[in-house]
């Protein structure tokens, strides 16, 4: 953690360069900082996340939805819920907010090359998923084969759609979607990311998953894949609580002895499976 | 027999036919403090007793573990429980029933005839033959006014002192400069802990209007503007609804005459509407319940 | 032993109160607060244990962090820093033992230090106060203090016959002590009178008892307000939010919208604590709540940053106000027979 800036509660000032909708209540925010990106964010990691503050509502954590390798925008998806998730819903480009982060742990990603990944993505959950999506195909040889699960309620829910062929281009990469309900023109599976995950019936063997979504889904689909073989320490996620934070002072985000926000977001789930309190 | 075997009695009939899933009523706790006890099997009915340090309300428990009728997905545990009621509990009953927070059939009211509770009541070892709390030295009323088994007999009224009353002849006398500075002292030392709201049967609201994560009436600050507007604000909101238990004022760490306040109030509604809160399950006049068919 | 007379204290004192901002016990409404007082003369030196402890001198119940001006497009932020030196007077040993563990949180090693929390324990001393004798509800010799306790404060005070037993503990409080008269006595202060102790299982015997039914239990009579957590010591739950400056601030720019991003005092056991935006709540049974805030201050707290949550202050005790007592929770977790969790079972 860098600990250039003396005063961690002190958002940075940034400048909303995008914004644009993504779907249904959910916006992609991209942001530059006014005094430049600065070496904190060069080092952003997947996994980590930032606070954006809506001066004169407050500040609420988002996973950081790009990476430093793509260029200097950080990017977020945010999905319209609360206070402060309206006030931003109401900005524009070229309007103020306040950047604190990065945070929080990242996904081992080095731990990951030279194995097979399974990312599996439900809803605005896929978002803290891009940056790993993005470091595995800018690197792709240092990684085996990479299966994307792809999954929301709705296609219209589904993030990231003009990144699938890219995705799907990509060597040794294969890409599947799945929707609770589809609309007309949907010819993609139907059902729940669990039932596409039995479909696609993927081998444990030097294979690690990463889960992202709402808790719910995090649970059956964690449940699944030891179901079929995968060990808890296969098995990564990425959590997350009402915070205020994010530095490990305010208390809120435990998980037992665990701080999401500081020895998490990210956790494996030989970890998840100590803890005595539910994340649900 | 003794109040306390009657209720254990009575509780282990109800609990026992399965009647009800839960008895609420009050234990001996620790360092000589009585405190709300909730008994589910027949074996633990011993635990209940009845005595002069009986004050708090456990009616307040109510809305929150009784499963609305109105509401499909209501989060209560209980379907049906039976609860021990002082006079003035039971009136909040009446208050809860008219604004259909439960149905009358999901209570058993254990009601018990009350001599009144002591001063200290609550704290480590109280004087069980002390002096009255002030809500208990100016109440007529032995008998609760909604019940299905009554306990004890109620003891005649003999003297009958208004303290409370006493305080609100002062402030009635006082300018309303006077009186806003009154206020503001008392609120400034207010730590916004919202005991007295949490302990209180008539406040149920999922979520407080000061309690909003989008500030919209009130901010979080624990400040003198803000506490001004919480304390008057609840007050209002209690105004016709609120039954005089005095938990609030009893619970509160840096005691605010809250009691007081609610007073003021009441005694305006009654003199007003000649409308007394919980006498009946009859709404507050100064509520405006909406049918759902309005245009 | 060094004594101090009653007069000299409160010559010292005074002084004190014309040369920085002086925190003492006070009377007020039935209780007593520390507040800051202009002289000796209005504080309360005839007093147990205040309502609240001294936390609120480091960690105040509402903090302003920044202010913020937006004037159309453009936002300026700036940093609001405490400035006063401030003394507190009549600390007793636990309200000191609770700074020590929130300095584990706030200046400690594991998380990035706290400039607002950290500049306020630069700027303020500490004159101790030893108990002579343990109150009804204190346990403090049960979480490794005891009440004469000395090794917090800068300056400590014991009551004894002719005034204080004084003994400086570091160069500020050796600073205090400058110009006045101590007199030389042998002997040293009567040992304060202990309540029996109470079991505290240690930090890591907990986790066996997460599962078990005493917490829904326990949770059942508890009606969710934060006293518990507003008297402790140690407790240090915020919220943060953005809200105009209060009222009666100036505002410069008429043009120019005035807003503070304040910090305040929150608790674990509030409803809506966990709550998050779309309404899940991952805590919401009382029980659940309780639970969460006795582990923390027993098991989690400890492993997190070093020292107990817990100074066995027993104000807690005194406040709930349905008998919810931590003493009681200590002793039923001892006795708890551990819960086994079955093993998880993988294909």
């Amino acid at each position: 953690m860098n600990r250039a800036r003396a005063n961690r509660m002190m958002p940075q000032l940034a400048r909303l360069v995008t914004v644009r909708d993504m779907a249904p209540e959910i916006k992609m925010f991209g942001v530059e900082l006014l005094n430049g990106n600065g070496a904190e964010f060069a080092g952003t990691r997947p996994g980590q996340f930032a606070f954006i503050s809506a001066f004169g509502t407050g500040e609420a954590p988002f996973g950081i939805a790009s990476t430093p390798g793509r260029g200097p925008v950080l990017e977020f998806a945010v999905q319209r819920l609360g206070a402060v998730t309206t006030a931003l819903h109401e900005l524009g480009e070229g309007n103020m907010v306040g950047i604190r982060g990065p945070l929080g742990n990242c996904f081992p990603m080095k731990a990951f090359e030279e194995k097979d990944l399974l990312v599996l993505g439900g809803g605005v959950g896929g978002a803290p998923l891009r940056p790993v999506l993005h470091t595995i195909l800018d690197n792709r040889a240092d990684y085996g084969h990479l299966t994307i699960l792809w999954a929301a309620r709705h296609p219209s829910l589904l993030l990231y759609r003009e990144e699938y062929d890219d995705w799907r281009s990509a060597a040794s990469t294969e890409l599947h979607l799945t929707v609770d309900e589809p609309d007309q023109d949907w010819d993609g599976d139907v059902g729940l990311i669990t039932e596409l995950l039995q479909k696609i019936d993927p081998s444990p063997r030097n294979t690690v998953a990463i889960t992202c979504g709402p808790p719910v889904m995090i649970y059956y689909v964690d449940r699944l894949l030891a179901e079929m073989g995968f060990a808890p320490d296969q098995r990564y996620v990425t959590l997350e609580a009402r915070m205020h934070c994010g530095l490990g002072q305010c208390g809120r985000c435990n998980l037992g002895e665990k701080l999401i926000c500081v020895d998490g977001p990210v956790f494996s789930m030989a970890e998840v499976e100590q803890m005595r309190e539910s994340y649900l | 027999m003794t109040l306390s075997t009657e209720i254990r009695e009575k509780a282990r009939e109800l609990l026992a036919s399965g009647q009800v899933r839960t008895v609420i009523g009050y234990e001996e706790g620790l360092r000589g403090r009585t405190r709300p006890a909730f008994v589910t099997d027949v074996d633990d009915v011993e635990r209940l007793v009845w005595n002069r340090a009986c004050t708090h309300n456990l009616t307040t428990y109510l809305p929150g573990r009784l499963r609305p009728p109105h509401q499909s997905n209501g989060a209560g545990p209980d379907e049906r429980v039976a609860i021990v009621a002082k006079p003035c509990d039971s009136r909040a009953i009446n208050v809860h029933l008219a604004e259909q927070r439960y149905t009358r059939d999901q209570l058993h009211i254990i009601g018990v005839a009350c001599a009144g509770i002591v001063e200290g009541a609550g704290e480590s070892r109280p004087e069980k033959d002390g002096p009255l709390q002030a809500r208990c030295q100016a109440c007529t009323e032995r008998t609760p006014v909604i019940y299905d088994t009554l306990i004890g007999e109620a003891p005649p009224v003999t003297e009958v002192a208004d303290p409370v009353g006493e305080k609100m002849a002062e402030l009635e006398a006082m300018t309303p400069a006077g009186r806003m500075e009154f206020w503001l002292g008392h609120f400034d030392r207010c730590l916004r802990c919202y005991a007295c709201r949490q302990v209180c049967p008539a406040c149920n609201c999922p979520t407080c209007l000061y309690e909003r994560d989008d500030s919209l009436w009130t901010g979080m600050a624990i400040r003198l503007q803000e506490k001004r507007a919480f304390h008057l604000g609840r007050a209002y909101h209690l105004a016709g609804r609120c039954i005089g238990c005095d938990e609030c004022e009893r619970v509160c760490p840096v005691n605010i005459p809250i009691s007081l306040l609610n007073r003021c109030l009441s005694a305006e509604l009654e003199r007003s509407y000649g409308f007394r809160a919980g006498e009946a399950p009859v709404p507050s006049p100064v509520t405006t319940m909406l049918s759902g068919e309005e245009g | 032993m060094k004594i101090i007379s009653q007069g000299a204290l409160t010559e010292l004192l005074d002084q004190v109160a014309r040369e920085k901002r002086l925190i003492a016990p006070v009377e007020e409404a039935g209780t007593i607060r520390y507040r800051p007082v202009g002289g000796s003369g209005e504080i309360a030196f005839d007093f147990a244990r205040p309502l609240l402890s001294i936390k609120e001198a480091f960690f105040p119940p509402t903090e302003t962090l920044l202010t913020i001006a937006r004037n159309g497009g453009q936002v300026t932020l700036q940093e609001v820093m405490p400035e006063e030196e401030q003394v507190i007077f009549g600390v007793r040993p636990c309200d000191a033992r609770g700074v020590k563990a929130l300095d584990a949180v706030f200046s400690g090693e594991r998380v990035p230090p706290d400039p607002y929390y950290g500049r306020r324990r630069q700027q303020t001393t500490l004159i101790g106060l030893a108990c002579r004798e343990m109150g009804e509800t204190c346990f403090c010799t049960s979480v490794g203090g005891a009440p004469d306790e000395a090794g917090n404060v800068d300056l400590m005070l014991t009551e004894v016959e002719d005034g204080y037993a004084v003994e400086a503990i570091t160069s500020r409080g050796e600073s205090l002590l400058q110009g006045m008269t101590l007199t030389d006595v042998t002997g040293a202060p009567s040992p304060p009178r202990l309540n029996d102790p109470v079991p505290v299982p240690a930090a890591g015997a907990w986790a066996e008892q997460f599962e078990d039914a005493f917490w829904a239990a326990l949770g059942e009579r508890c009606l969710s307000c934060r006293l518990c957590a507003y008297v402790c010591p140690t407790c240090r739950c915020f919220d943060v939010r953005d809200e105009p400056l209060p009222a009666g601030q100036t505002q410069p720019d008429p043009q120019t919208q005035y807003l503070e991003r304040v910090r305040c005092w929150d608790s674990c056991t509030g409803a809506n604590y966990r709550r998050v935006a779309g309404g899940h709540n991952p805590r919401a049974e009382e029980g659940e709540r309780l639970r969460n805030r006795f582990f923390c201050k027993f098991d989690f707290y400890p492993q997190q940053y070093g020292p107990l949550a817990c100074t066995g202050c027993g104000r807690c005790i005194d406040v709930c106000p349905v008998n919810v007592d931590v003493t009681e929770v200590l002793a039923a977790v001892a006795a708890m027979v551990p819960v086994k969790i079955p093993e998880e079972v993988s294909a």
